[in-house]
């Protein structure tokens, strides 16, 4: 179980954590979409270069937010004793 | 060795048990397939790709009986993470999502991303803001955590009361959806398709609530993927050389992109808030695939995709699912692998419609031919195409298709046999039930919890509970089946006020409930009532043409309404009991045991210790 005192470090530390995951992926999925037709000019793998970083793009920008948050937030359980497996 | 809490409830067999379910759904597509080839009649095939995949996913919900109030409303908590994260993945737009959006991409292309977008930032949203704590606290429904949370009777039946109406509008949008399917298969009248999916749906939950519903909706999410993803990548293979749609229609898209443009279809530029989503009939393709902005203008683009994260992220009839898991940390994997789910099928649907719109392009590119290929005139004989016979030289847009059509002309335009075009509809049905089943259960559970028992804090003896709760699915399924029937409106725009009054009413309070302490249950009842109340008259002001706002995008002022409601109420009354303060510190940390869980132990062994 967790201790008392580690309850304040562990939360500070929990909402930075969810600061970084969620603040830049909400900015990203509002602009990326708003400047795709100047980056349709480009291409990859084929694509209109606005078209596939809006749909492929942010999809594996949002498997690649959920990742890692699960990952971090586990350290963070970790660290501060407030994991599951005690 | 070390067993953590993480896996020690996992049925280790259940990987065989869904192999033999997945054996089973191809045998009997290969079987029918075989029987085409002999000349079986249409309509035994079209039934049997019907009622086959049906009994299955009412034999895998009646194999799975509850005896126990954890496994009826809550599975026994030991779903991992990857069902978990099919189930929701299946569940957050269900059939709407996939059929509706695949032709919205198909008319409109770019500009229907604003709903995929939404999605998989809802599923983020709720990984890091929502999910785990919902977890830790363990309450069956939404309005039981709100109603605990806030030490709140009122709260409790104030949410109850409101999300019924999301609630509602999903199980209609999702029934419709699916009757249409199961009409086109069967030949039947729609009538009769609600009323078969409804007894379907009871039969296979009634008997293990939450865990029938559990393991029956992964064996539909399946069978709607595969339904989805096989003739697709059978496609892909015929006009690729590659099984992998999503993504190596790259040059097929830019060699569109050059015959959109000497086609003469415009690049249009839609105002900043128009929304000018394609309904259910016939319609030309508006605009240029991959110009954005066409028909959504940018505005309305971002409002949209907020609205659909936000109603995705506090939807209730997802919610209750991640209290299923063995622990948080399972919670949290299993956003992740709804994210990934959810973005495949998406991803899908958009590469269906670039094949169909390619497709179409190779017959205009010809000019005039002197007779429409086959598959064109088959298209025109099921109903899902029309074509102006006048038009000459032939021009992209002298085809209309149907909105719902498109995912099936696909097999039909690719010259498959007709069973992938059954099958593609059967996976249409499987995952409107995944979607109307996960809305009923969260709507019964929440009848039975807070409404009929929602005086009380103390839960029914657990016979009585578990009998209400059924009587409670029939009831709301075939309250479902008769609202679809009177109030027969587009699938995709029921859907889009469900995420628009979700959004507004829960969003704002369930993410305050946890990050911001100092909320209380005055601010709760505000939050609630002004989010949703707003909302509702900006849809219903919208369709009246009162304001120029489409109801779809009515979030931009519910969400903002519920959070100031409930924020300013809070500050204005006096702060949380010392109670409700260490409930939130408590739920805040992911180990420990499930709070709920530990109530209702402390409860038993009250009552005990009484008699």
């Amino acid at each position: 179980m967790m201790e008392r005192k580690e309850r304040k470090p562990y939360w500070r530390h929990t909402k930075w954590q969810m600061l970084a995951s969620v603040v830049p992926f909400l900015v990203l999925i509002i602009v990326l979409p708003l400047y795709a037709s100047s980056l349709n000019t480009a291409r990859f793998l084929g694509f209109p270069l606005g078209y596939f970083l809006s749909a492929h793009g942010i999809a594996i920008i949002a498997i690649f937010t959920v990742a890692s948050f699960v990952n971090r937030q586990d350290v963070i359980d970790h660290w501060h004793g407030a994991h599951e497996d005690n | 060795m070390i067993t953590t809490s993480r896996a020690r409830f996992v049925n280790p067999r259940l990987g065989a048990y869904f192999g033999i379910f997945v054996s089973l759904l191809t045998g009997l597509v290969l079987l029918l397939m075989i029987f085409e080839q002999l000349g079986t009649s249409e309509v035994l095939l079209r039934w049997g790709m019907l009622l086959g995949p049906l009994v299955l996913y009412c034999a895998i919900g009646v194999s799975v009986p509850s005896r126990e109030a954890l496994e009826f409303f809550a599975s026994g908590r030991r779903v991992p993470a990857g069902y978990t994260g099919l189930g929701l993945a299946s569940a957050a737009m269900g059939a709407t999502g996939i059929v509706a959006l695949t032709g919205t991409f198909f008319l409109i292309g770019f500009d229907a991303l604003c709903l995929v977008i939404g999605g998989l930032a809802g599923f983020v949203v709720m990984a890091v803001m929502l999910a785990p704590f919902l977890r830790k606290f363990g309450a069956f429904t939404v309005p039981s955590y709100l109603g605990r949370r806030f030490e709140s009777k009122p709260v409790r039946i104030l949410a109850a009361a409101l999300i019924a109406v999301p609630l509602l509008l999903l199980l209609a949008a999702e029934l419709g959806m699916g009757a249409f399917a199961a009409a086109w298969l069967s030949g039947q009248s729609r009538g009769a398709m609600v009323l078969l999916l409804v007894l379907a749906m009871i039969a296979t939950v009634v008997v293990g609530g939450m865990r029938s519903f559990n393991w029956s909706s992964s064996g539909q999410a399946i069978a709607a993927l595969l339904a989805l993803m096989v003739p697709v990548a059978i496609v892909a293979v015929m006009v690729t050389n590659f099984p992998l749609p999503q993504l190596t229609h790259g040059p097929l898209l830019r060699q569109l992109v050059y015959n959109e443009a000497s086609q003469g279809i415009p690049v249009v530029a839609a105002p900043r808030f128009d929304f000018m989503l394609p309904g259910e009939g016939f319609a030309a393709v508006a605009k240029r695939f991959t110009a954005p902005f066409g028909s959504i203008g940018p505005g309305a683009f971002v409002v949209a995709m907020l609205t659909v994260l936000t109603g995705i992220a506090a939807s209730p009839w997802l919610l209750p699912r991640v209290t299923m898991t063995p622990g948080v940390y399972e919670t949290r994997k299993s956003l992740g692998w709804a994210t990934v789910f959810f973005g495949l099928t998406m991803l899908t649907a958009a590469s269906v419609s670039v094949f169909m719109r390619d497709f179409i392009m190779d017959v205009v590119k010809e000019g005039s031919p002197a007779r429409l290929p086959d598959w064109m005139q088959e298209l025109v004989r099921l109903g899902f195409m029309q074509f102006d016979a006048t038009a000459s030289p032939l021009v992209f847009t002298s085809f209309k298709l149907a909105r719902d059509t498109v995912l099936l002309s696909l097999p039909v335009a690719a010259g498959l046999p007709n069973v992938f075009v059954y099958f593609a509809a059967a996976g249409i049905v499987a995952a409107a039930l995944v979607a109307a089943t996960a809305a009923t259960m969260a709507l019964a559970n929440v009848v039975t919890e807070d409404v009929i028992n929602g005086l009380s804090w103390e839960p029914m003896p657990k016979d009585a509970r578990m009998l209400v709760g059924r009587i409670s699915i029939a009831g709301v399924a075939l309250l479902g089946g008769a609202f679809t029937l009177l109030a027969p409106t587009d699938p995709l725009r029921l859907l889009l006020w469900c995420f628009a009054i979700t959004g507004s009413t829960l969003f704002p309070v369930l993410v305050l409930s946890i990050w911001w302490k100092r909320m209380n249950g005055f601010g709760a009842l505000a939050g609630l009532g002004c989010g949703f109340t707003v909302a509702v008259l900006t849809i219903l002001a919208g369709e009246a043409h009162i304001i120029g706002l489409d109801g779809a995008l009515s979030g931009i002022v519910g969400l903002p309404a519920g959070a100031l409601g409930a924020v300013l109420a809070s500050l204005a009354t006096p702060g949380p009991t010392r109670s409700m303060l260490e409930l939130v510190r408590e739920i805040r940390i992911p180990g420990g045991e499930v709070v709920y869980d530990r109530e209702m132990r402390l409860m038993r062994l009250k009552n005990r210790e009484r008699a």
